[in-house]
């Protein structure tokens, strides 16, 4: 076993981490407003363009990325507890695509407002998880995760699918859709934050009130019925409450891969697999990723922006790498 | 069934274009095409337009085509030139131009973008003499124009067409304030990007004696910006912008626009001068048609 931390060391360390990236975030952008200004401008000082870029463009962006990471951090680590399966994520068990492929035909059938995304997608994550489980169900193979998390790849590959052919066909709305293809955090509209917020709150909640019955269900599920869990329910809470994290992730930022796969993969070397260690620690480790991809994402190509859906796969791979590379990886 | 058939089919087509062009007419012709001079004789009857400027050249030279493509960013043909080209054929998309369909036109002329990939040309001529421009998006708006008039057999035509563009635009020069400086953009939701100034539209708008902004400019190789970020925003502005949607719907993309800070900061905004303007002409088409559609939205936006 390698060494481990205890979880309050392992806490203190990713919220460190987290605030200095947010400041990275606060302080590093596309534009002409350098470290010094912008520090300036955080302080007080009254350089009108400096206080605008500072508060308005990458104050609301990072407050996005953090809100987002969390709600990714989060369902990863739940989704992967779940179906006790480490290569699960958000991504792979229709949650994700369905979020997206709703979004698409919304647009395609006419819609535009940016506030009905959210819903939107919320709704689309949900359906995309609920019929993946019917599936798996249909043939009373039971709460199988494997067949889960394959129902889940092939439903994935069927919506995406989908979702580019709509694509392919009303090239009207190629630009707007494109988005919905790749996340990104940049320019999404003000009321993003209000929208999502709920979403965020009422998803952690669900999760909160699984963590016990799903740490009882890593130990087998006779011992989780015997200490007076239910299984069939505690899953299917677990799977909404990644539905409605996942949604409201989709809708504020698009589909962002990745976050939701390493970030418990980190938290576990960390302090270990039991997930009412990981949950919390993911919950600062998701927005620490993501914020780095942002950043980098906004230094790469000056003075434009790359989305951050791409930047946060090439961040996110070394790190995965790093992390199996260096020890033998605690199991599920 | 299908490879034996669609041979003969093929053999019938060329055999159907040679028997077309074999009749040589007074009005033989020798264009450059960027894959070789091309001679082409008599008056073409069954014209196939590949591209919204090729459409737009053969409808302002009064030739109505038979097929056409629908345009980037629509499922249709362009809405500026749809009442003009009335029912035609849409034989598949700018992305995609479906052969079978084309062939099924027994076209004897194809006029096709300046971007047609070889293997298509190859395949295209199979069926009829096809014509592609030198060049690229960059080149000079009035060759390309010229060379479809060539190929339709209306030098004389294309010339007086440019000739009357020229002259609104030295006409227009005069009467515009002078020293201005203008940005065409697309608005994206991750943010916007700028066109290229030497693009068909910026090749107008610096006939008119209007100056490119900085950006459009230094965009010599690409016909767009990539994504700017919404911290350096202040780099599309310009006395005027001009905000091109790809929807018909601009209306939108400038809520949209608004929505955004960063936007509703910019000089050209506060003074109500952004201009939403049809991006199927502003951003993807040229010729004739489009550059009167062009100069009737700058003359609206300065001088109204």
């Amino acid at each position: 076993m390698p060494a481990r931390l205890s979880v309050p060391q392992a806490m203190g360390m990713a919220a460190l981490c987290l605030a200095l990236l947010c400041l990275a975030s606060l302080l590093l952008g596309a534009g002409d407003i350098g470290i010094l200004p912008s520090l300036q401008a955080l302080l007080g000082s009254s350089d009108d363009d400096a206080r605008f870029i500072v508060f308005e463009l990458r104050w609301v962006r990072t407050e996005l990325a953090v809100l987002v990471g969390v709600a990714l951090g989060a369902a990863g680590v739940l989704l992967q507890a779940v179906t006790r399966n480490p290569l699960a994520e958000p991504g792979l068990l229709g949650v994700s695509a369905g979020a997206s492929f709703a979004v698409v035909l919304a647009i395609n059938l006419g819609a535009s407002a940016a506030s009905l995304h959210l819903g939107v997608a919320m709704l689309g994550a949900l359906v995309g998880c609920v019929l993946v489980l019917l599936v798996t169900r249909m043939r009373g193979v039971g709460d199988d995760p494997v067949r889960l998390v394959l129902a889940g790849a092939a439903f994935s590959g069927m919506l995406g699918a989908l979702s580019s052919l709509l694509l392919l066909w009303d090239q009207r709305t190629a630009d707007e859709m494109r988005f919905w293809v790749i996340g990104a955090l940049a320019g999404r509209p003000l009321d993003t934050l209000e929208w999502s917020l709920p979403g965020l709150i009422g998803g952690l909640s669900m999760a909160l009130l699984v963590v016990r019955p799903l740490a009882a269900l890593a130990l087998g599920e006779r011992v989780a019925s015997g200490l007076g869990h239910h299984p069939q329910l505690t899953r299917l809470g677990t799977l909404l409450a990644v539905a409605i994290l996942v949604g409201t992730a989709t809708a504020a930022a698009g589909p962002i891969a990745f976050i939701g796969l390493i970030v418990p993969y980190i938290a576990r070397r960390l302090v270990g697999s039991d997930i009412r260690r990981t949950l919390g620690l993911s919950m600062l480790l998701g927005p620490s990723v993501l914020l780095l991809a942002d950043v980098i994402s906004r230094l790469l190509v000056r003075p434009y922006e790359l989305p951050v859906g791409v930047v946060a796969a090439f961040v996110g791979a070394p790190i995965l790498i790093a992390v199996v590379r260096q020890h033998r990886l605690p199991t599920l | 069934m299908s490879i034996r058939s669609h041979l003969q089919r093929t053999a019938a087509a060329i055999a159907a274009s040679l028997l077309l062009t074999l009749p040589l007419h007074a009005s033989e012709r020798t264009l450059d095409s960027a894959y070789g001079p091309l001679t082409l004789s008599g008056t073409p009857q069954r014209v196939v337009a590949l591209g919204d400027s090729a459409l737009d050249a053969a409808l302002s030279l009064g030739v109505q085509p038979v097929g056409t493509l629908a345009s980037r960013g629509g499922d249709d043909v362009p809405d500026y030139l749809k009442a003009k080209a009335g029912k035609i054929t849409l034989v598949g998309s700018v992305r995609e131009p479906n052969l079978e369909a084309i062939l099924r036109l027994q076209p004897d002329l194809v006029l096709a973008s300046n971007d047609l990939p070889r293997e298509l040309y190859a395949k295209l001529s199979l069926m009829a003499p096809t014509v592609v421009p030198k060049g690229n998006s960059f080149q000079n708006w009035r060759d390309t124009y010229l060379t479809y008039a060539q190929a339709l057999g209306k030098s004389e035509e294309g010339q007086q067409r440019i000739a009357e563009i020229d002259a609104r635009s030295a006409q227009l020069r005069q009467r515009l304030p002078q020293g201005q400086q203008v940005s065409v953009v697309r608005w994206n939701p991750q943010g916007p990007v700028i066109m290229s100034s030497h693009l068909f539209v910026g090749q107008l708008l610096a006939d008119l004696g209007l100056q490119a902004n900085e950006l459009a400019a230094a965009q010599a190789q690409k016909p767009h910006s990539d994504v700017l970020s919404l911290e350096n925003l202040s780099r599309i502005n310009a006395d005027w912008i001009f905000l091109a949607t790809l929807n018909p719907d601009g209306r939108k993309a400038l809520e949209d626009a608004r929505k955004q800070t960063a936007f509703t900061r910019l000089k050209a905004v506060a003074d109500e001068r952004v201009v939403t303007v049809d991006g199927q002409i502003w951003s993807s088409s040229s010729g004739y048609l489009a550059a009167q559609q062009v100069l009737d939205d700058v003359e609206k936006a300065l001088l109204d």
